[in-house]
């Protein structure tokens, strides 16, 4: 994959001693010529790539000598090994190499269209990398992590979207808010984004220095698609219920041009999870140029808005009432499904790639990258007031509502058999709470405009409305990229990269719902007992103070409004080595980061520079390096050894404590500290691959911010409930573990394979813990201001997967195989604020009189879920017609329709000894039971397509 | 070669899908939400008739509360409590007309905010089958019946127990007076014309909110005076209300409210739907005047007047060294008493109350006779006071200048208030005692009288007993 040579050949002044092994691969079934096939000679380092005419040659005086083995290796067509006998001065012209379409391997590119769809449905956090994975790479473990382990919220080595880079053209596109790509922004445009570069790990990558979890690079340049085209149409019960998907290329064109164009849309009324809406369109665009020889100019454009009805983690009770499938977001309006948080996201992007082959060996790539547009996500306001003046001229707030879904705490059934020995009057009103709940459970849509209207119809001052979370990014990236190859063993890359991002972050009013316009006020803001006066009160409630009691309207930012501008300056130099015996690299990086929010609104919980203008810039310096070797024991048996420590500036999310309404800086914020080793056996044998990979990764000074509702504040005295932020700084993580995926080609049509993932992630230290919030001053710390985390788990996706698996390949172009999927030791995410001496507190901050060490022990012990098993069936079929590829490919995921939890979090609301002891120990179920998300039953997906 | 064909099955493809594979935009509709009247089939009874039912009942069957089986009566009424502002919860009050009401219901129901469906003025039906009518805190309520306890509807039976008419009326609140507060009276909405917050409460630096003293608990309780009357009643707001850290208004004038009782039923509470209908725009007080010269630090030694009653006969009227003991208003009068039990008299002491008197109206004063300020100097008067559950009686220590001795001037005379001397009050433990502290009189110039002054509530019900003893006055 790796392009050591782009340089083509045909020019070359043969020099007396000098083999020559040359040739022209064509297709077997078209007799046309393939391009950028890779040849190479099996066990050096001479390789080359077919140019437009399908050409190739490899000359030298150094070329290995006698009996070879020349490995041809062409995008979707199979392997081909021909042995040859290489002898100075002697020339092999090997015309014609007819590759063979592999029709496994254009199933396998559908089958990541099919995953990465499922990227656009995972909420931030949840979903790894899994299409990068899939590149071509053909190893077996990547590819059940991938295939079957995704489903899971399985994490390859328990690392985190944020620590793997993808890059498009060369352009990080990881966010810089969180630090995760944004799938959603080139969701639906697969069949352009076959081209993909993904080193496992901290392996040598040519474009940048990287991260743990792997570097991806996606090439959408439009002279790397070859010439044709495909339309697809898919229908699945998932995520989206149906897709198409339409995609032509010219190719490099005689005069030099080449584009490409795609389109694809996803739709759906709801997904497997009820009330989730799909709405993605997706368009792309691409235009190169070969200026000459030396220089090539691309420009890439995608826009992909999508709209994505969005669901949330349920409680057991939920669970058993409703299903797997509940969703309290969404409700009927005039027959329509209505689903009160959307995420829509438009975020177009525009980039040009230069390309210059600076000299024969050498070439240096431009890249300019442009990104806007918004990031919105909606959800219901009903926190509506009206502003009440009284005779003697003071003012307050007046209104809110309750929660208005179907699963809030106070209708469930729990809710009413919450005290011990309940009456017949309680069961009765759980019983009705738990017929309404089964017969209905969603929201009031209608109950909701009618709250803002009066008798008549008339407009009312709103109660609730739609609220738009937005976040409008405006980011400009520049790099270049160096390559060099100084000899046939020695090769350098480096970069120098830019980006700068200007975020704007904001609220507005997404529907008035009927109302004549809302009063941008917090009333939750409190008068302390004893506060005299409501002025105080009146203006501790602005969102602006410098534009008090404004009624806001639809489009009308509101709540909060504020601005992060993040600057990223890095470089980075790897050098890479390739001889006979060893394959090594070395490699270094240096960053600087700085981050700024500048308050657009004067909060009125922190008024002046508190809230308004220009935070402290922050500044950080990074740096890393890293090596790793492939020691070739001999042809079958490689040891692959990856070592790297870096540091990384903590995203911008995790830089200022409450970023909505105040400029505070997160106390004790440091830089990542990251070191990760694994080792590699890997075993190649014309029947057996296999690998297995131990690896010791470690995280140290991770900052995490949270933020929640909770009633059990200790040290405040009485008053114990807020909505507070929850910073932990200098959090130590680590993660250890073996990966090992084998297949075997047991008959030429029948592949058995295994893999498996025994991993354990783990806390290392006990973080530092700090609340802030607007009701209370400062930052409050319980105990020694720690959270006891140590050996806690880090909670996402199973630490141990396994399968076993089949393949069956006729050569009659149909396919099916089949896995067995066993997962194990997954964790819930534990409260934090429970682990710290808050959970032992009473109000006054001393000991609970009645507290129990052991009992404590046992609320405080981390839920384990349950052992599942999945199987997955899948299986498809080709057939070639005239000059059109058509096919189909089905999968069944889940087949025995396996009940299974992916993942879920402790509630903060309880956060002490005694609530969360009465809450657990509730005869008739948690009131504020833990919360999870189900995975999916039994669902399919089917794929039908045409190309040419 | 086959270009041109690719584009069109490309675009066709596209249109298709565009076309067939629509998914609802977010560009929603306002919905119809055009109320109709509903269509109720069964037997419309008054609101009053409904309480007469229950005391049927009590009467008859000697049940507190009646539960509608099988029942297809059904109540109507106008909505008068909002609780957009907080100040109710999880409570409907409806009383029978718009203006003129007779009588009001409270409909409990676990439904939080009520006021987005059930504004101010909204006419309602309450089919009360499966509903219990009972005195819920004191007041007529309509819930659900839990053992002896009257509970609250489920949020999902709301649509089935409380019926939308399509009429919203303007609610005329009814004139009343304190002293007219009745039983009968409860969850209508009334007007108490010209009254105050008392002057403890809303003059000086001590001005009170609503209900954000750190002594308020759920509500927070304030004393509201007639000035056309000199009587008071509690008005109440919950600490829960959206304004219960607003001040309390300074000036005199109109109270839009809710008459209703306190959380235990035992007192009359007047409760807003929020400040608004408060238009205290008079700024001249109906307050009594002050004669304030502080505490003394030490009193002298020669004393001018005194008595301990142990002189007084038991339950007799307190007679004799110069006292004039005079009945304003009811029968009941200061008397003599002795207690040696738990709630014990200081040998024989003074009281007066009109517990259980029937009295309309209480109004007892004992006044000294005439003290010469002017004849010494350095005068200090010492007192104690306990209580018997007070509740809404009060006792007041006043002093006149101008009061000419004939009984029959006092109400004419200038009393003003003595504000310096600690009286007992409702919340003190009934069996202690309480030091006035040492008034200083010194700043009294000429001649004049001292009295305690003794005001039943109105109802004396919730009246109580006070006690007073160890009077002296002194000089240096």
């Amino acid at each position: 994959m790796i392009t050591l040579c782009v340089v083509l050949l045909s020019a070359f002044t043969m020099i007396a001693q000098d083999a020559i092994v040359k040739g022209r691969v064509v297709d077997s079934n078209s007799s046309d010529p393939l391009s950028d096939v890779e040849i190479r000679i099996q066990g050096s380092v001479f390789s080359t790539v077919t140019d437009a005419e399908g050409l190739f040659s490899i000359i030298g005086a150094n070329l290995p000598q006698g009996e070879q083995v020349l490995i041809v290796n062409g995008a979707d067509y199979i392997l081909q090994q021909i042995p040859i006998t290489i002898q100075s001065g002697e020339t092999i012209n090997l015309d014609p190499i007819l590759l063979v379409l592999d029709l496994s391997e254009v199933e396998a590119q559908i089958g990541i269209i099919s995953l990465s769809d499922n990227e656009l449905n995972q909420d931030e956090g949840t979903a790894f990398n899994i299409s990068g994975l899939l590149q071509a790479s053909r190893d077996v473990y990547l590819n059940a992590a991938a295939f079957d382990f995704s489903a899971t919220f399985f994490r390859p080595r328990g690392l985190d979207n944020a620590n793997g880079k993808v890059l498009i053209n060369g352009i990080e596109m990881n966010k810089q808010f969180n630090g995760r790509p944004q799938w959603g922004n080139w969701g639906g445009l697969n069949d352009v984004q076959r081209n993909r570069e993904f080193s496992m790990g901290l392996k040598a990558n040519d474009y940048a220095f990287g991260d743990v979890a792997g570097t991806t690079n996606i090439i959408m340049r439009a002279s790397q698609y070859r010439q044709g085209g495909r339309v697809s149409y898919a229908l699945a019960n998932r995520s989206y219920e149906g897709r198409v998907m339409a995609t032509y290329n010219s190719g490099m064109t005689q005069d030099g041009w080449a584009y490409s164009i795609s389109a694809a849309r996803r739709f759906g009324d709801e997904g497997y999870i009820d009330g989730t809406l799909y709405d993605a369109n997706s368009f792309f665009a691409s235009v190169e140029k070969q200026l000459n020889e030396d220089h090539s100019l691309n420009f890439t454009a995608f826009y992909t808005p999508n709209r994505r009805g969005r669901s949330t983690a349920i409680t057991q009770e939920a669970r058993d009432l409703k299903g797997i499938r509940y969703n309290p977001n969404w409700g009927y309006q005039d027959g329509e499904i209505r689903n009160s948080r959307v995420r829509k996201i438009q975020e177009p992007v525009i980039m040009l790639n230069h390309y210059w082959n600076i000299a024969e060996n050498t070439t240096l790539n431009t890249n300019i990258g442009y990104q806007f547009g918004t990031i919105k996500n909606s959800r219901i306001d009903n926190n509506g007031t009206t502003l009440v003046t009284t005779a003697d001229g003071q003012q307050f707030f007046s209104g809110g509502a309750r929660n208005p879904l179907g699963d809030y705490y106070q209708r469930l059934p729990s809710y009413f058999l919450r005290f011990e020995n309940p009456t017949s009057y309680d069961y009765q009103l759980a019983f009705q709470a738990q017929q309404e709940f089964v017969n209905n459970g969603q929201l009031d849509w209608n109950a909701l405009y009618r709250a803002n209207v009066d008798a008549q119809g008339n407009p009312l001052p709103a109660t609730y409305v739609i609220q738009n979370d937005v976040n409008e990014d405006t980011e400009i990236s520049a790099n270049t990229i160096f390559n060099t190859t100084l000899n046939e063993n020695i090769s350098f890359n480096g970069n120098i990269s830019f980006r700068s991002l200007k975020s704007e972050n904001y609220a507005e009013v997404a529907d008035l719902l009927g109302s004549t316009g809302y009063l941008d006020v917090d009333n939750f803001t409190e008068a302390a007992a004893g506060d005299a006066g409501s002025e105080l009160v009146t203006n501790l409630a602005q969102s602006d103070l410098r534009n008090p009691n404004r009624i806001v309207g639809e489009g009308d930012r509101y709540k909060y409004n504020y601005e992060m501008n993040a600057n990223v300056l890095s470089g980075f130099a790897q050098a890479q080595f390739k001889y006979n015996l060893v394959d090594f690299y070395l490699a270094a990086m240096a960053g600087q980061t700085t981050y700024q929010r500048t308050g657009l609104f004067e909060n009125g919980n922190f008024p002046g520079a508190r809230s308004f203008g220009d935070s402290e810039e922050l500044s950080f310096t990074t740096f890393g390096a890293k090596g790793g070797a492939v020691y070739k024991v001999t042809g079958r048996h490689l040891i692959d050894v990856n070592a790297g420590y870096f540091t990384k500036a903590p995203n911008l999310r995790n830089s200022f404590s409450n970023a909505r309404q105040n400029n505070d800086v997160i106390i004790g914020l440091e830089e990542e500290k990251v070191q990760n080793v694994d080792i590699s056996y890997i075993y190649r044998s014309p029947i057996v691959k296999a690998r297995l990979t131990g690896y010791y990764n470690t995280i140290q000074d991770q900052t995490d911010l949270g933020f929640y509702f909770t009633e059990n504040l200790s040290g405040l005295g009485i008053e114990e409930d807020a909505f507070v932020q929850e910073v932990m700084t200098g959090i130590d993580t680590r993660r250890m573990g073996a990966e090992l995926g084998i297949e075997a080609q047991v008959t030429p049509t029948v592949k058995l394979k295994a893999a498996g993932a025994f991993g354990q992630y783990t806390f290392t230290n006990n973080p530092n813990l700090y609340l802030t919030s607007d009701d209370f001053e400062g930052a409050l710390t319980f105990g020694d201001g720690t959270a006891k985390l140590k050996d806690y788990h880090v909670a996402g996706g199973p630490e141990r997967a396994y399968q076993i698996g089949f393949e069956y390949r006729d050569p009659d172009f149909w396919w099916f195989g089949v896995t067995g999927n066993y997962f194990s030791n997954a964790y819930i995410d534990v409260n934090n604020l429970a682990r710290t001496s808050n959970f032992t507190s009473d109000f006054d901050g001393q000991t609970f009189n009645d507290y129990d060490e052991d009992l404590a022990r046992e609320l405080l012990q981390q839920e384990k879920f349950d052992d599942y098993v999945l199987v997955n069936v899948v299986g498809g079929k080709s057939w070639k017609i005239d000059q059109y590829f058509v096919g189909f490919f089905a999968t069944i995921n889940n087949v025995l329709d396996q009940d299974f939890v992916t993942g879920g979090f402790e509630q903060g609301r309880n956060s002490n000894f005694r609530t969360i002891r009465d809450d657990k120990a509730r005869e008739n179920g948690p009131v504020f039971g833990n919360r999870y998300f189900f995975g999916n039953g039994t669902t399919y997906y089917l794929n039908v397509y045409v190309r040419f | 070669m086959k270009f041109s064909s690719i584009y069109k099955l490309f675009l066709l493809c596209i249109a298709v899908t565009f076309v067939v594979s629509c998914v609802k935009d977010d560009d929603f509709d306002t919905p119809d939400l055009t109320d109709s009247e509903p269509n109720l089939t069964g037997t419309e009874i008054t609101i009053g008739a409904l309480r007469d039912l229950l005391i049927q009942e009590q009467i008859t069957n000697g049940n507190a509360a009646l539960t509608f089986e099988e029942s297809d009566l059904y109540i109507s009424g106008y909505v008068i409590s909002n609780d957009q502002a907080g100040n109710f919860f999880e409570e409907l009050i409806i009383q029978d007309t718009p203006s003129n009401p007779n009588t009001g219901v409270r409909v409990l129901i676990d439904v939080s905010p009520l006021f987005t469906s059930f504004e101010f003025g909204r006419k309602v039906y309450v089919p009360l089958d499966g509903l219990t009518v009972a005195f819920g805190n004191g007041v007529l309520s309509l819930g659900i019946r839990n053992g002896n306890t009257l509970e609250k509807v489920a949020e999902s039976q709301l649509t089935e127990t409380v019926l939308r008419s399509t009429e919203v009326a303007e609610i005329t609140p009814m004139p009343m007076n304190i002293s007219d507060f009745d039983i009968e009276k409860t969850n209508l909405y009334i007007r108490l014309n010209d009254v105050q917050f008392n002057r403890d409460e809303v003059l000086g630096e001590g001005r009170k909110t609503f209900a954000a003293e750190p002594e308020d608990e759920f509500d927070g309780e304030r004393v509201l005076e007639s000035c056309a009357e000199g009587t008071s009643t509690t008005f109440s707001t919950s600490t829960f209300a959206d304004f219960k850290a607003v001040l309390l208004p300074q000036g005199r004038g109109t109270l839009d409210g809710i008459l209703t009782l306190n959380f235990f039923g035992e007192e009359f509470n007047v409760v807003v739907n929020d400040p608004s209908t408060i238009v205290f725009d008079n700024t001249e007080r109906c307050d009594p005047t002050e004669v304030d010269c502080g505490l003394a630090s030490s009193t002298g030694d020669n004393v001018i007047f005194s008595d301990f009653f142990e002189t007084q006969v038991e339950n007799q009227p307190i007679s004799g060294n110069g006292w004039t003991n005079y009945i304003e208003a009811g029968t009941e009068t200061w008397e003599a008493f002795f207690d040696d039990g738990s709630n014990g008299s200081l040998g024989i002491s003074a009281r007066m109350g009109s517990f259980l008197s029937d009295d309309d109206s209480s109004i007892g004063w004992l006044i000294t006779p005439e003290v010469n300020f002017d004849a010494q100097d350095g005068e200090t008067l010492e007192f104690k006071t306990s209580n018997s559950f007070a509740d809404g009686s009060t006792l007041e220590l006043l002093f006149s200048a101008d009061w000419d001795g004939n009984p029959d001037n006092i109400t004419t005379a200038t009393w003003d208030i003595l504000p310096a001397a600690y009286i007992v009050q409702d919340d003190d433990f009934f069996g202690d005692w309480f030091d006035s502290g040492t008034v200083d009189l010194s700043c009294i110039s000429g001649t004049g009288h001292i009295a305690w002054k003794y005001v039943g509530s109105g109802d004396s019900d919730f009246d109580g007993t006070y006690e007073l003893d160890e009077i002296e006055i002194r000089s240096n």
